[in-house]
């Protein structure tokens, strides 16, 4: 259940647009960052909230990346695999990242903690290789790097 | 108008053609997908490219998306056109599972079709295919999405040309995926058309599945018989079982597409309870056996109670043959005025409306695409004409505004302004819009009558007036208002004033249009004919008072479509004699002291006549007897020698007739059957030769008598306005599926039907104590009927609808109009 000041805050501003579809992403954000990921629940919710059918928003909660239609994680990490990191050793960060965390692409450690993820291009092309944990951006990355990285993580959590 | 030339051939087309209509115009079909002419282009599946060699656009380029205009030459066969479309289909067949022996759009296969013509054959791509899971989207469409070339056709006939909401276009990149957002029955009552527009095996036809390729079967295009729309379609038959309908394209009628009760409608003509023979008193015998006995009892019956004690009945459903028939051997015989019509008001408000229709006025179902104002007046479109609903929709989506005066709860896929009225306030509330849309100035050059027809309409209390005033600003500022008008649930006056709304709209310089809802297939042609016709309350009294004995029932269920079964019961245990002849398995056949099996339209083809008045030709489909299915029980059929078919004894109905009953015209021959038919039915005028029977039919408008224009009684109608105090008016109603009588055949409908309700207002039911979902008997003098309530908003208050679905015994309840009090609705007890 969505707590009541979500739901009003959410009616309020939905309320204040013209066209309620407008806000459809800022909806699904905002329950999946309510619920961890974009549950069947949430996806109901979202849809009776801007008055689309549930259909309409899995057209929309499934084209997007950053919205999760199954559980994620604590930290979604998400590795770009586009051309630039390509070059630069994505295939390696990627078969380093898949062995330390003992995940496949798409999996989720088994203490609930990490989910591997790529993505296309975040335009840190610069800093390649690169990687966004639950939208902070990591580049020139290491083996090192990436030791130190999920270490701080673990360490928050 | 632009002039263009394609492959070196040239042609001329309206401003805003595409490049790729030019071409189709021309006989070359440029390869497409995703291009539909109802959904208009997209340029999503690159297929069309073209070079366009000179003009104002140069290059490869989508001929889908460019318009045609003055000098552009255009190549189809251009090397680099060729190789681009060569690599799009080879592009588009990566992940194509390639299965086309077990496909069952094989056949009839656009993919097929582009991939052979695009010059692809060899697959080069070693990587992995994608692959979906599919989804049970109900008993009528099968989902296959490995197969998906990703054109949106299906979404976007869906969504847009449509505007329903449960199937649409998921995910992104190659996982892309069209389907619903979990798997259950798709909610469109257009959904089977998505099985015709998509251009591969994604969405198939499911019932047709596992029974034949396309190249197996004979098709032949057919009239749907579903409703009064008379919508084009193709059947599809083999092994003289009628196995697929799908939509024929037509100009004038139904566009590209028909409702799935039609599509799905026509299992009744080869199912295994389907009757086929013969019988006396329920045993079979041949037919030869039971003409002699029915001759020899009509003659009785005619020796000791004069000719007029046989009746005939027919039904809407019946061709135009067989009306005839029935028509002329009454009055040949000396019969009593034989009946076509179960409701005498219904009858007398089509009969107004069809005399009413003038050249002048009527618009075909295509034109009301074109209306830019809808003025919708005691119809209901979704579920009495399904195909309506989706030309109202597209002239919405041009920015045509609706409005619905119905008290029913009018459901349509776009937004309309509902106003829930009962009936006497439909006929005011269109004397309100005539009286405030229409200057008197505009009405002194139409003469006299419709002066002092204008002068009489009566002021209206300012409730009614204050609702309608938005619509009269609507109406005033159309260009091209249509004008719908029902003919089930109106008062008598509303057929005739519609048309007289339209005639001073036209007076007042609009294009108006005149869209009327009949009951049944062939209302309109029912009203053709020549003779003196009662209705069925007219021989059921004939039969109470005893001077009608015997009955006849031609392709008519009374037991079903009669509103007071009790009456009918008696009456018909007081015959001397009932003979049914039907292709239906219906309870009134099973009361047949003897019964003769008639063909469906799809044996002996038919004429009919659509709401506006179109005359259209279905040709037989198949030769008819029993499928080879039934006759050899899921093994090979017998192996008897001999010359007929298994189950050949039906015959068309006029010819069951004219073997008991003396001959109505020429029995064979097609060109003299014709031709006696055009003569009986005085269209002469308005014909062509058979041969050259267009294929959108023609109108046969004049030959319906006209009646007078302007003839409103105002002081009857308000005088007939009847108010319950605090009982609820009872009306009995249509729905898209459960109460036609044909689709109610098709077990593949069987799950789409909703369960039987009834809706009353929330303000009613919660002054009752009534609660939405409660199961309750409702209880008239004649009898009672076990019904779920269903509680809605958007209906008039003071009302009852009950449609009238298969499973519901509502002719228990009696005819109309009926006023319910409150204690006539209990709580159901448990069973």
């Amino acid at each position: 259940m969505l707590p009541v000041e979500i739901r009003e805050e959410l009616q309020r501003q939905i309320i204040a647009v013209e066209h309620p579809r407008e806000l459809a992403v800022d909806v699904m954000f905002a329950l999946q960052d309510h619920y961890g990921y974009l549950s069947d629940v949430a996806l109901e919710e979202a849809a009776s909230l801007l008055g689309m059918t549930p259909l309409e928003v899995e057209e929309l909660a499934t084209f997007y990346t950053f919205i999760y239609r199954e559980p994620v994680g604590k930290y979604v990490i998400h590795l770009c695999d586009s051309l630039i990191c390509w070059m630069d050793g994505y295939a390696s960060i990627r078969d380093y990242m898949c062995q330390k965390l003992a995940v496949k692409l798409g999996g989720t450690t088994a203490d609930g903690l990490f989910t591997l993820l790529p993505v296309c291009c975040t335009g840190y092309c610069d800093r390649s290789p690169a990687m966004l944990i639950n939208r902070k951006v990591y580049g020139n990355l290491t083996a090192e790097k990436i030791d130190e990285i999920l270490e701080k993580l673990k360490a928050e959590a | 108008m632009p002039k263009l030339a394609i492959d070196n051939r040239e042609i001329e087309v309206p401003v805003g053609t595409k490049v790729i209509e030019a071409a189709e115009r021309l006989g070359i079909m440029i390869p497409r997908f995703c291009y539909h002419p109802a959904l208009g282009s997209v340029g999503a599946c690159r297929v069309c490219a073209v070079k366009f060699l000179e003009g104002p656009v140069k290059g490869v380029q989508m001929s889908c998306m460019v318009d045609a205009r003055d000098g552009m030459v255009v190549s189809t066969t251009d090397e680099e056109a060729v190789d681009f479309r060569r690599h799009v289909i080879e592009w588009l067949m990566l992940h194509h599972p390639h299965d086309c022996p077990v496909c069952d759009e094989g056949g009839h296969c656009l993919l097929q079709d582009m991939t052979v013509s695009g010059g692809h054959g060899r697959r080069r791509y070693p990587g992995k295919k994608r692959t979906h899971t599919d989804q049970d989207l109900g008993p009528l469409i099968q989902h296959e999405m490995n197969r998906c070339i990703q054109c949106y056709r299906c979404s976007r006939f869906y969504q847009e040309y449509c505007g329903y909401r449960d199937l649409g276009v998921m995910q992104s990149a190659n996982r892309v995926y069209f389907g619903r957002q979990e798997d259950g029955t798709l909610e469109s009552p257009f959904a089977g058309n998505i099985t015709d527009i998509c251009p591969t095996g994604v969405f198939t036809d499911k019932p047709s599945r596992f029974k034949g390729r396309r190249w197996d079967y004979e098709r032949t295009p057919s009239i749907c018989l579903n409703c009064s729309l008379g919508c084009h379609t193709v059947v599809s038959a083999r092994y003289r079982e009628v196995i697929r309908q799908e939509a024929r394209f037509s100009a004038s009628v139904n566009g590209d597409f028909i409702c799935d009760r039609g599509r799905y409608g026509f299992f009744y003509a080869s199912i295994p309870e389907r009757p086929r023979q013969a019988a006396i008193d329920g045993k079979a015998v041949t037919r030869e056996k039971a003409l002699d006995v029915v001759r020899v009892r009509l003659e009785r019956i005619a020796r000791q109670s004069g000719t007029a004690a046989v009746a005939c009945a027919g039904s809407l459903r019946s061709s135009l043959d067989t009306l005839a028939a029935i028509d002329l051997l009454s009055r040949q015989n000396g019969w009593h005025d034989p009946s076509f019509w179960m409701d005498r008001c219904v009858a007398s408000r089509v009969k107004t409306a069809a005399s009413r229709l003038e050249a002048d006025t009527v618009v075909s179902l295509r034109q009301v695409e074109l209306a830019d104002v809808i003025l919708v007046v005691g119809a209901d479109p979704i579920n009495e004409a399904p195909m309506l609903a989706l030309a109202m929709r597209q002239a919405w989506r041009r920015g045509a505004r609706v409005v619905v005066i119905d008290p029913r709860p009018v459901f349509l896929p776009f937004d309309v302004d509902h106003l829930p009225a009962a009936p006497e306030e439909m006929v005011r509330g269109l004397g309100v819009l005539v009286k405030r849309v229409i200057e008197r100035e505009d009405v002194e050059q139409l003469g006299h009558e419709a002066l002092s027809f204008y002068d009489s309409i009566p002021e209206m209390p300012l409730s009614v007036k204050d609702r309608l005033e938005a619509v009269v600003g609507m109406i005033k500022d159309s260009r091209r208002p249509i004008v719908v008008c029902g003919t089930e649930v109106v008062p008598d006056g509303a057929p005739a004033l519609a048309a007289d709304f339209s005639l001073l709209l036209k007076a007042k310089n609009r294009s108006p249009g005149l869209f009327y809802v009949f009951p049944g297939a062939n209302a309109f042609g029912a009203m053709l004919l020549p003779g003196g016709q009662a209705d069925f309350e007219d021989i059921l009294a004939a039969v109470e008072n005893k001077t009608v004995r015997a009955l006849v029932l031609v392709e008519c269920d009374p037991l079903r479509t009669f509103a007071d079964r009790p009456r009918l019961e008696k009456a018909l245990a007081s015959l001397d004699m009932l003979v049914v002849m039907d292709y239906l398995g219906t309870e009134t056949v099973k009361r047949a002291d003897i019964f003769l099996p008639t063909t469906t339209v799809y044996e002996s083809g038919g004429l009919f006549v659509n709401q506006e008045g179109r005359l259209q030709s279905a040709p037989p489909a198949f030769k008819g007897g029993l499928s080879i299915k039934v006759a050899g029980d899921g093994h090979h059929p017998p192996r008897i020698y001999g010359s007929g078919m298994p189950g050949a004894d039906p015959l068309p109905a006029r010819q069951q007739l004219a073997a008991l009953a003396g001959s109505p015209g020429p029995v064979e021959g097609d060109a003299a059957r014709w031709e006696w038919l055009v003569d009986y039915l005085r269209l002469r005028d308005f014909l062509p030769a058979v041969d050259d029977f267009p294929e959108d039919g023609v109108r046969v408008l004049a030959a319906a008598a006209t009646a007078e224009h302007f003839g409103m009684d105002w002081d009857a109608t308000l005088n007939d306005d009847r108010t319950g105090g605090e009982r609820l008016r009872l009306v009995t109603v249509d729905r898209t599926f459960g109460t036609e009588e044909l689709s109610g055949y098709s077990a593949c409908l069987d799950t789409i039907v909703p369960s039987p309700v009834l809706f009353m207002h929330r303000q009613d039911a919660e002054r009752w104590g009534r609660v939405d979902g409660e199961p309750v008997v409702l209880t008239t003098e004649t009898g009672s009927v076990k019904v779920a309530l269903c509680v809605v908003d958007n209906m008039r208050t003071g009302m009852l609808i009950l449609p009238r679905h298969h499973s519901l015994d509502w002719q228990l309840l009696g005819e109309g109009p009926m006023w319910i009090a409150a204690d006539q609705i209990q709580k159901a007890e448990h069973t």
